[in-house]
């Protein structure tokens, strides 16, 4: 229960800092660091249970509620399927430390907008967004991927807090 | 087949948030939208956060400013800088009005001021993706700001409501690729479509290639598409480039507002379209 409640914290927090802060603190023009992504990652290697992948549903969702462009499911769809990729791929990964979460970020950044593009060439047929979307995600994918470790570190720290709140004392 | 799902659970229950996400996107692609019954709550749980987040962020910019500067000095400052945007909003108005004489339109009445019924708002949110360009202001339905509404600041347009809850309202700006504001140049009065773009920025679309454009011409809003009124600024020509094919040319601006920068706004009711002259 008290781990549910970190990572519905944890989402929480994280949508805030998107949609305020971090245009203001950071100077990365349009850029917004994918916390969300990360967070998904997270869940997807850390915590293969029926929450998580809600979780990530709804982090997907709040995203698509938070960005007006954007159409009601497209960030779900890319988030649930992150998940998932992850999730099969969580057996091949042995992410030993917080700093090689990078990488698998950096990738499921990629599956991110490759899930996005999918729906918007499937659904929407949206013209413009061709050879600059290539420079977006590899902006997007590094600023993940450079955030990865810290949030890792911070959501594991939480997580063992939790769990040796929950260890009996002898 | 109780025990394959309980076995298989995560992946079931993936795939069914992955089938749901498709369901919910299907009527986009009629050009519908599905009623959203969790995103007002949603964003009427985060409104108070964004609020003093965005009290606090600016409060502390506030007190750092005020720090680099002397307190007459940044109160000095200030008023410049506030009267160097009404004499720039006072330029682009008598830039309009004279091109407007010369081509002898001596029965139009151009508008110096916004439509009566402007409403106010704060920006207290942007948007959670890199790849839309929006805000969320702290005005709604309650308010009087109602899907469709254009968005403008001193210096110029903004964007479009594209969605109101009681409390607040989402707007797509101008710089986002999927937007569209009817524009004319100030001179030549060529038309076209202003948009935001991923590869080079925001973009003017759809301008015939006999029009002879020049850089550094003003585009100001047509009027014509019933949601800005006409003689906005909404940027200045930074490059033209006529193809060897194609049916148009090729026109990059710079807008005259930073749309990420953007704290108060107006937000404006159009004027039904009025026929080209």
């Amino acid at each position: 229960m008290r781990l549910f409640l970190l990572f519905i914290v944890a989402g929480f927090l994280v949508v805030l800092l998107q949609t305020t802060v971090l245009r203001h603190l950071l100077p990365l023009g349009r850029f917004v660091p994918d916390l969300a992504l990360v967070l998904c990652v997270y869940l997807g290697l850390n915590h293969p249970t029926v929450g998580a992948v809600v979780g990530s549903f709804a982090l997907g969702y709040s995203v698509d509620v938070f960005s007006a462009g954007g159409v009601l499911g497209l960030n779900a769809f890319a988030f649930s399927l992150v998940f998932l990729a992850v999730y099969l791929s969580s057996r091949a990964i042995w992410v030993h430390s917080s700093l090689s979460s990078a990488p698998v970020v950096f990738f499921a950044s990629w599956i991110k907008v490759a899930a996005l593009q999918g729906v918007w060439t499937l659904f929407l047929a949206t013209e413009g967004l061709g050879a600059g979307a290539l420079k977006y995600t590899l902006v997007d994918a590094m600023l993940a991927a450079v955030l990865a470790p810290g949030i890792f570190s911070l959501l594991k720290r939480g997580q063992s807090y939790l769990e040796e709140m929950r260890m009996p004392v002898l | 087949m109780l025990s394959f799902v309980r076995r298989y659970q995560v992946l079931v229950s993936s795939f069914l948030c992955v089938l749901l996400s498709l369901y919910l996107v299907a009527p986009a692609a009629k050009g519908e939208s599905r009623a959203d019954p969790i995103g007002p709550i949603l964003i009427a749980l985060i409104r108070p956060f964004q609020t003093g987040v965005r009290a606090v962020v600016s409060g502390t910019k506030n007190v750092y400013q005020g720090y680099l500067a002397l307190i007459g000095l940044s109160a000095e400052n200030d008023r410049l800088r506030s009267h160097i945007v009404e004499l720039e909003a006072e330029r682009n108005r008598l830039l309009e009005a004279e091109a407007t004489n010369k081509r002898l339109r001596e029965l139009m009445d151009f508008r110096t001021e916004l439509p009566a019924g402007s409403i106010t708002a704060s920006v207290i949110g942007n948007s959670a993706s890199t790849w839309f360009n929006s805000v969320l202001l702290d005005k709604g339905t309650s308010h009087g700001v109602n899907k469709g509404m254009g968005v403008v600041s001193l210096m110029g347009v903004v964007g479009q409501v594209v969605s109101a809850t009681s409390k607040n309202a989402k707007v797509l700006l101008i710089t986002d690729p999927h937007s569209g504001v009817d524009v004319l140049t100030q001179q030549s009065r060529a038309r076209g479509i202003v948009t935001g773009s991923l590869e080079t920025g925001p973009i003017m679309k759809y301008v015939k290639r006999s029009e002879d454009l020049q850089e550094g011409e003003r585009l100001v809003t047509s009027g014509l598409d019933g949601i800005f009124p006409k003689g906005l600024l909404v940027g200045t020509i930074s490059k033209v480039q006529k193809k060897s094919f194609g049916l148009f040319q090729y026109v990059e601006i710079n807008l005259a507002v930073d749309p990420s920068r953007i704290e108060e706004v107006l937000v404006v009711r159009g004027q039904p379209a009025q026929a080209q002259d």
